[in-house]
């Protein structure tokens, strides 16, 4: 057997810019590929990529080349595996039930959404992610991890700080510094919310880790929640972006999904059609083997969740956002122990709720020059800048 | 081994030799049978595996739990009495001939 091929050419700021085109080359003629300027092995194909991340005992999240650990002052859930990952996981997980989700969370994000849809000015172009994506991703985040005296600009400073510097894969100063900054601040605000968590326990994540049986160590404890900042803003921000430009480049579907009522169809097809996160590292525990190319033991393999939910193997035309495509399997939540925790939420309050509120308050919304949206992200993907005009 | 039936919604059927031990969940990933997402892998967390359990077969599959129930509340078709998470089903020899329907959709 033969070793994987090399794709000396793929730059990072290539796949910063404009990965699909790259993805869809390497579909066709590597999927299985080192690309040296990642110093990973990327998978293309989702049924790769669903075979790592569902085989967690041979493809470990435990990577330690990443700049995470420095990220985070901590060595989160996010790289264990096995039973030390699912007690941290677990010690979080009551805060996302069903139940606290549709009792607590949704009528609450209900809340914050019509107040911050009440601030947004009709007639004139205004610009979705910093008046509604980011904000509102930010406020329900802080409350449900027991942060709420955390502003919106705290905790979206604080999340691109933990993302920056998780992502410093060239370990410039400036990340670490920053996010060195954020952590001092969210330290601060975590400590202070521990008294009153304990005096008046509630559903927040906060709450639930200090109030459990069995505590998990407070170094983890704060792990957990700097966890929720990092991913808990961005991903959902983005599949709404996402998911407003497919639509609003598509009005015959928007029309569709209006009449059907199905939303959660567009937030699907939104976030397969441009995963938030769209690739994920494991570190390969024993010499395997993959769609012919051997992998030695020691590799860092890169699952491309996002080429994967292109794969033309599952999709027609994967490349084009069509929320009335027929209902397939995507990778973006991942699959395996590491499953997204925040899945249900967001299928819950961008999907089900924000969308449809949205669209009834706006049913005019128009953006006028979609070549205006800039999208940008390697290992997060999202746009950057969504002008809309509101009527 | 025992002989279990697949029902999609449309109708088409999957009939597939299971192994016992493994989970429902499990046997239906290794014969690719359309209409079990597991996005999860197994671990409850994302209810995308959901099976309605024919007839007088629920008294060998056993019904589902609390924590099970709480979780089949993501599901986005209608939850039944007969509704379990494939995931959480043991394979017994005494399953053989179990017969199971799909939702329309997992998500």
């Amino acid at each position: 057997m033969a070793m994987a091929p090399v794709n000396d050419s793929v730059t990072v700021h290539r796949l910063i810019d404009d990965p699909y085109p790259v993805y869809a080359q390497m579909r066709a003629h590597t999927p299985v590929v080192q690309v040296p300027s990642v110093k990973r092995t990327m998978l293309t194909k989702a049924e790769d990529c669903r075979m790592v991340k569902d085989n967690p005992a041979l493809f470990s999240s435990n990577d330690p080349t990443t700049p995470m650990e420095k990220a985070f002052e901590a060595h989160t859930l996010m790289r264990k595996d096995g039973e030390e990952h699912l007690r941290e996981r677990n010690a979080m997980m009551p805060t996302f039930s069903p139940r606290n989700l549709k009792t607590i969370w949704a009528p609450m994000y209900e809340r914050y959404a019509a107040e911050y849809l009440d601030r947004l000015p009709r007639g004139e172009v205004v610009d979705l992610f910093p008046t509604l994506a980011g904000p509102l991703a930010a406020r329900i985040l802080a409350e449900c991890m027991g942060i709420p005296d955390a502003s919106d600009e705290q905790m979206q400073f604080w999340s691109q700080a933990l993302i920056d510097g998780a992502g410093n894969f060239g370990w410039f100063d400036e990340p670490f510094e920053r996010v060195a900054r954020a952590n001092k601040e969210m330290n601060r605000v975590i400590e202070g919310n521990v008294e009153r968590a304990k005096a008046a326990p509630d559903q927040s994540a906060l709450s639930v880790m200090l109030n459990a049986e069995d505590p998990i160590p407070w170094s983890q404890i704060v792990a957990n929640i700097k966890i929720a900042i990092g991913g808990g803003i961005n991903e959902p921000r983005d599949a709404l972006l996402t998911i407003i430009y497919g639509l609003l480049t598509n009005p015959d579907q928007l029309e569709e999904i209006k009449a059907t009522g199905n939303w959660s169809a567009a937030f699907e097809e939104g976030v397969r059609w441009v995963a938030p996160i769209q690739a994920s590292s494991r570190l390969v525990l024993e010499d395997t083997e993959i769609r012919g190319c051997d992998i030695p033991k020691g590799t860092v393999v890169m699952t491309i969740q996002a080429s994967a939910n292109h794969d033309e193997d599952l999709y027609e035309d994967g490349h084009l956002y069509n929320a009335l495509r027929k209902s397939q399997p995507h990778q973006s939540f991942g699959s395996g122990p590491h499953h997204c925790m925040g899945t249900h939420m967001a299928r819950m309050t961008v999907g089900r709720l924000l969308l449809p509120i949205l669209f009834e308050r706006f049913p005019n919304m128009r953006l006028e020059n979609p070549e205006d949206v800039v999208w940008r992200g390697f290992g997060f993907r999202g746009p950057i800048n969504m002008p809309v005009r509101l009527n | 081994m025992p002989c279990i039936t697949f029902i999609a919604a449309d109708g088409a059927e999957t009939v597939v030799d299971a192994g016992t031990g493994d989970s429902l969940m499990q046997v239906a990933r290794a014969h690719n049978v359309d209409g079990i997402l597991a996005e999860c892998g197994g671990e409850m967390m994302c209810s995308t595996c959901h099976v309605y359990v024919e007839g007088d077969w629920l008294d060998r599959t056993g019904t589902a739990d609390e924590d099970e129930r709480d979780m089949l509340d993501f599901a986005p078709c209608e939850v039944t009495d007969a509704s379990r998470l494939s995931c959480q089903m043991k394979i017994t020899d005494d399953m053989d001939g179990l017969v199971v329907r799909l939702p329309e959709r997992q998500v």
